[in-house]
C-alpha cells in the first residue's frame, strides 16, 4: 500500500473488499488507489473503492483533482453467494458446500469464472514469448472443465485439485498422508486434502447423524473439517495422561486398550497407535520425540505453551501495552507505552497523535452495528437495512456532551492528525467515561460502516485512524486511538 | 375450520437484531420508510408500527444498577447536579436493554374489524385478522378503533394496512416470515392453544430461575379479564406493559360501548359519495352494533 502511495505499484485487483472505507487511515488508502495505473474492482455494485476518483473527500475538498488521477478503473459485476457454487469455511474449520440457486444477472460472474478466464488470457498472451521470466506462465497447468453457455469452470473440479490426486490417473487421494514427494501426486493445499476423498464432495454432506446417541452431536458427516475431518484440534487432551476421559460426561477421544488404539467420537488428533505410556527418548526426533501423554503434537515438545520462547514476536508472555496512540501512560511499563514490536509507518502522510498531546485528550473506538455489514457495500445500498441505521453517528457520554456544548442528535466533528469526521451525536448512558490515573477519560464510539458513495453517504470512521498494525499477523489497530471532538460540522460542510 | 394460529413473542430471548422487520418487509414487499436518525439513546430508528412496517423491534433502555434506582445521566446532567455525583453514576452504572418485537395482536375482539364498513377486514380461517387491500376504500375508521395503534393508512394509496400473519404463507403451509427469520425463537408461531401452553411453561420456568416478573401479556388471563378478548399474537414480558408502549387494558371500542364510526356515519346521514354509499348499502348493515358484530366476527363465537 505504501509502495502504491509512492508510485511503485502498477495495478491492483480488489475482489469483495472496500479498502477506501474499510482499511485504516482510509484517506491514505485512497491516495494509494489514485497512484495506480489500473485498478480492477469486482463487487455486487459500485462502491467507494471504484468511485473514489470522482467523489472522495479528497476530490471534493480539491486536494485531488479527477483530471489528475491517472488510474484506469475497471468495475466488474460479481455474482453473489447464491449465484455461484463453492464452499464457505467457518472459524471452526468446517467447509460447507453451497449449490448455486440461480444464475447471476447480466454480466455478473463468479470470482472463479473471472480468475479462470483471466488466467487463460494471460497464458494466451505469453504463449509466444521467448523471455525466460514468462516460462512459468507457459508451463502453468490451467485446465478446468467449463460448463454451460457462460463457460463457468467447474468448482467441483477445483475442489478435486485442492484435495490432491494421483497424477497418472487423476484418482483423488484420501488425505494428506497419501501425498508423495516424488511427483506422483499433486495437491492444491494439504490441509484440505481429503475433502474430495473417494471422489465424493465431502463438504456437501448434510447428515447431522443421530443426535441422541452418545457423541452424536459431533456430526462428522455434516460438511467436512480441515484437517482430516477433525472437529476439535488436539483432542487427545480430552483424556488424562493414561488415556481415560477426564470426565465421563464429556468423553470425546480416549485410548482403547483392547484394540490398542485411540478412538472416540472425533477423528483422534494423535498417532492412532501411540500408547499413552510411550515415553520419548532424549535423542528422539520428529513425532517420536512426543510422548504418549503430550497432546499438542504441532508443538516441538507436544505441550501446550503459555510461555512461548519462539513464534510470537512479542512473546514469550502476553502482557499489557497501550495502543499506539493513547492519552495515558502504560501503567505496567511507563517507559514503553505501546507495543515496541508493533508495525508502524513513521512518515509525513501517516502522522501520529503523540502520547500526552493535549489536543487529543479523548479515546476513540470503532464498532459495528447489527444492521449494517462491514464497510457497507452490501448493506448501505439495501433500503430495508439502510433505514434501520440510516446515518453515521458518534456515541458519547452526557458529561462530554455538556463540556463541549454538543446536543443529542446535533452535529459533532471528530478530529485526529489524519482527518476530520462529522457525524450526528448520540448522547447515551452506555458510553461511560473511564477513570484512569485519577482523571476522567471520555470515549467516542464510532460505527465504521459509512462511506462517501451511495444513497446514504456518511463520513468513514477509518479516515480518522493511523496506520499501525500488530507484529504477528498485521491486524490493523483500529479499535483505539486518540482524538478530540467539538460541536458542529467539519470545515467546508 | 383449521386451528387458530398465532404468535408467541418471548421478549426475554429477543436480541434486537431486527431480522423480523427485514424479513417481513421483504416477504410482503413493503417499502423502506427511508430511515431517519432518531434522537435519544436508542438504536431504534423505526419508531412505530405503520402501514409499511408490520414488525417493529422496540428498544427499551433500562438504567438499573444492582444497588437500586439510578437516574439517567442525561436527565441529571441538565438539573444542576454536581459533577461528582454524575461521575460516580457514570462509572458505576449498569444498564440493560429490553427488546420487544411488536406486531398486530390479531385480537379476538378486533377493533379494526368491528369498525370496517366494507368487509375489507375479515377473520381468516386461521383466526387471524386480515385486510384485503382491493376491498378497502380508505375510510380510515379502523385506525382509531385499534386499541394498540397498530393499523395505519398507506401514505401512497390511502388504504389501511397491517400484519396479515403472512396469510399467503399460511395458505401454503409455511410459517410467517418474521418467525422463520428469528434467530433466537423469540418469535414463535403455531396453533394458538399449543403456544399458550408453551408460554405458560416458559413463564413457570423463568419464575423458577428467579425471574419472577415474567408474565404473559394477552394470553392465559382469567375469563372476562382477557385483553381484547385474548390476543392471537401475545407476549411474554418482564416489565409493566407501559414500559413497552402497550396498554394495560384494551378492547375493541365496540366492547367498550363505543358506537362504531360506520354505524354513527349512517345514523348521521353522512353518506355523501356514491361509491361509499354503495359500500355501506350492504344488506342488513344498519343493525345494532352487537348484532352486526356477531355477523362480521367469524371468531371465536
Amino acid at each position: 500500500m505504501m509502495r502504491a502511495v509512492d508510485g511503485g505499484l502498477k495495478g491492483l485487483f480488489v475482489m469483495g473488499q472496500n479498502p477506501a472505507v474499510g482499511s485504516q487511515h482510509s484517506g491514505l488508502q485512497r491516495r494509494a488507489l489514485a497512484s495506480l495505473d489500473w485498478l480492477v474492482v469486482r463487487d455486487l455494485s459500485e462502491l467507494e473503492t471504484s468511485s473514489f476518483w470522482r467523489d472522495s473527500p479528497e476530490v471534493r475538498s480539491g486536494e485531488l483533482r479527477t483530471e489528475d488521477i491517472q488510474t484506469e478503473v475497471f468495475l466488474m459485476p460479481a455474482a453473489s453467494h447464491v449465484e455461484k457454487e463453492g464452499t464457505f469455511t467457518n472459524t471452526q474449520r468446517l467447509l460447507q458446500w453451497r449449490d448455486k440457486a440461480l444464475d447471476s444477472p447480466g454480466d455478473a460472474r463468479s470470482e472463479l469464472w473471472f480468475t479462470h478466464h483471466l488466467g487463460k488470457r494471460v497464458k494466451a498472451h505469453y504463449a509466444g514469448s521467448r523471455r525466460q521470466r514468462d516460462w512459468p506462465i507457459q508451463q502453468l497447468r490451467w485446465e478446468l472443465p467449463e460448463e454451460g453457455e457462460r463457460r463457468e469452470p467447474s468448482a467441483q473440479a477445483v475442489l478435486h485439485e485442492i484435495n490432491g490426486f494421483a497424477v497418472e490417473d487423476g484418482e483423488p487421494v484420501g488425505g494428506f498422508t497419501e501425498l508423495q514427494n516424488d511427483g506422483s501426486t499433486a495437491c492444491g493445499c494439504w490441509i484440505y486434502s481429503g475433502v474430495y476423498a473417494d471422489g465424493v464432495n465431502q463438504a456437501r454432506r448434510r447428515d447431522p447423524g443421530d443426535m441422541e446417541t452418545p457423541g452424536g452431536w459431533v456430526s462428522p458427516e455434516w460438511g467436512w473439517a480441515w484437517p482430516a475431518n477433525r472437529r476439535t484440534l488436539y483432542n487427545r487432551a480430552s483424556a488424562d495422561p493414561s488415556g481415560r476421559p477426564w470426565s465421563e460426561r464429556k468423553r470425546y477421544v480416549w485410548w482403547d486398550e483392547d484394540d490398542e488404539k485411540w478412538t472416540g467420537y472425533d477423528v483422534p488428533d494423535f498417532p492412532v497407535d501411540k500408547r499413552p505410556g510411550y515415553e520419548a527418548r532424549e535423542d528422539a526426533t520428529g513425532m517420536d520425540a512426543i510422548s504418549g501423554s503430550d497432546p499438542f503434537i504441532m508443538m516441538a515438545d507436544g505441550r501446550g505453551w503459555l510461555y512461548s520462547p519462539s513464534g510470537m514476536l512479542d512473546g514469550p508472555l502476553p502482557t499489557h501495552y497501550e495502543p499506539v496512540e493513547s492519552p495515558v501512560e502504560n501503567a505496567l511499563y511507563p517507559d514503553v507505552g505501546a507495543n515496541p514490536t508493533s508495525l508502524t509507518w513513521n512518515r509525513p502522510d501517516n502522522p501520529y497523535n503523540v502520547a500526552g498531546d493535549p489536543r487529543y485528550p479523548l479515546v476513540a473506538t470503532s464498532f459495528r452495528l447489527t444492521e449494517q455489514h462491514t464497510a457497507g457495500g452490501m448493506s448501505r445500498n439495501l433500503p430495508w437495512l439502510a433505514e434501520l441505521q440510516p446515518e453515521m453517528f458518534a456515541e458519547i457520554d452526557p458529561l462530554l456532551a455538556r463540556q463541549r456544548g454538543i446536543e443529542d442528535g446535533g452535529w459533532l466533528t471528530v478530529i485526529t492528525e489524519r482527518a476530520e469526521l462529522e457525524a450526528r451525536a448520540k448522547v447515551t448512558d452506555r458510553i461511560r467515561p473511564l477513570k484512569v490515573e485519577g482523571r476522567l477519560l471520555h470515549q467516542v464510539a464510532l460505527p465504521w460502516h459509512w462511506g462517501f458513495y451511495g444513497p446514504q453517504p456518511g463520513d468513514s470512521a477509518n479516515d480518522l485512524g493511523v496506520l499501525a498494525a500488530d507484529p504477528n499477523v498485521s491486524i490493523q489497530e483500529s479499535k483505539a486511538f486518540s482524538c478530540d471532538v467539538r460541536a458542529g460540522r467539519k470545515k467546508g460542510s | 375450520m383449521p386451528e387458530r394460529l398465532g404468535f408467541f413473542t418471548d421478549t426475554t430471548v429477543c436480541i434486537g437484531c431486527k431480522a423480523c422487520e427485514v424479513a417481513c418487509k421483504q416477504w410482503n414487499d413493503l417499502p423502506s420508510d427511508g430511515g431517519e436518525l432518531r434522537p435519544g439513546a436508542s438504536y431504534d430508528h423505526t419508531g412505530e408500527l405503520s402501514a409499511s412496517t408490520w414488525r417493529h423491534v422496540r428498544f427499551v433502555e433500562m438504567l438499573e444498577p444492582a444497588g437500586g434506582h439510578m437516574p439517567s445521566l442525561p436527565a441529571s446532567a441538565g438539573n444542576g447536579h454536581d459533577d461528582v455525583d454524575l461521575v460516580e453514576m457514570a462509572i458505576d452504572g449498569g444498564d440493560r436493554w429490553l427488546f420487544m418485537s411488536d406486531v398486530c395482536k390479531h385480537c379476538t375482539h378486533a377493533g379494526c374489524l368491528d369498525a370496517c364498513p366494507t368487509g375489507a377486514i375479515f377473520r381468516s380461517e386461521f383466526g387471524t385478522v386480515v385486510v384485503q387491500a382491493d376491498v378497502c376504500n380508505g375510510c380510515g375508521y379502523c385506525i382509531p378503533s385499534c386499541p394498540f395503534g397498530v393499523i395505519d393508512r398507506d401514505q401512497q394509496d390511502g388504504r389501511a394496512a397491517k400484519c396479515t400473519l403472512c396469510y399467503d404463507r399460511l395458505e401454503d403451509g409455511l410459517e410467517p416470515a418474521c418467525a422463520k427469520s428469528c434467530p433466537t425463537d423469540s418469535i414463535q408461531f403455531g396453533p394458538y392453544e399449543q403456544l399458550v401452553e408453551r408460554a405458560r411453561g416458559r413463564v413457570q420456568s423463568l419464575h423458577e430461575r428467579g425471574i419472577e416478573s415474567a408474565y404473559l401479556y394477552g394470553a392465559a388471563d382469567a375469563p372476562g379479564e382477557e385483553l381484547a378478548g385474548g390476543l392471537g399474537a401475545f407476549f411474554l414480558l418482564t416489565e409493566p406493559p407501559e414500559r413497552y408502549g402497550l396498554p394495560a387494558q384494551a378492547d375493541s371500542p365496540l366492547e367498550e360501548g363505543v358506537v362504531p364510526a360506520t354505524v354513527a356515519a349512517i345514523a348521521a346521514g353522512l353518506v355523501a359519495a356514491a361509491g361509499v354509499a354503495a359500500a355501506f348499502a350492504l344488506p342488513g348493515r344498519p343493525t345494532p352494533a352487537k348484532q352486526l358484530l356477531s355477523r362480521v366476527r367469524g371468531w371465536p363465537r
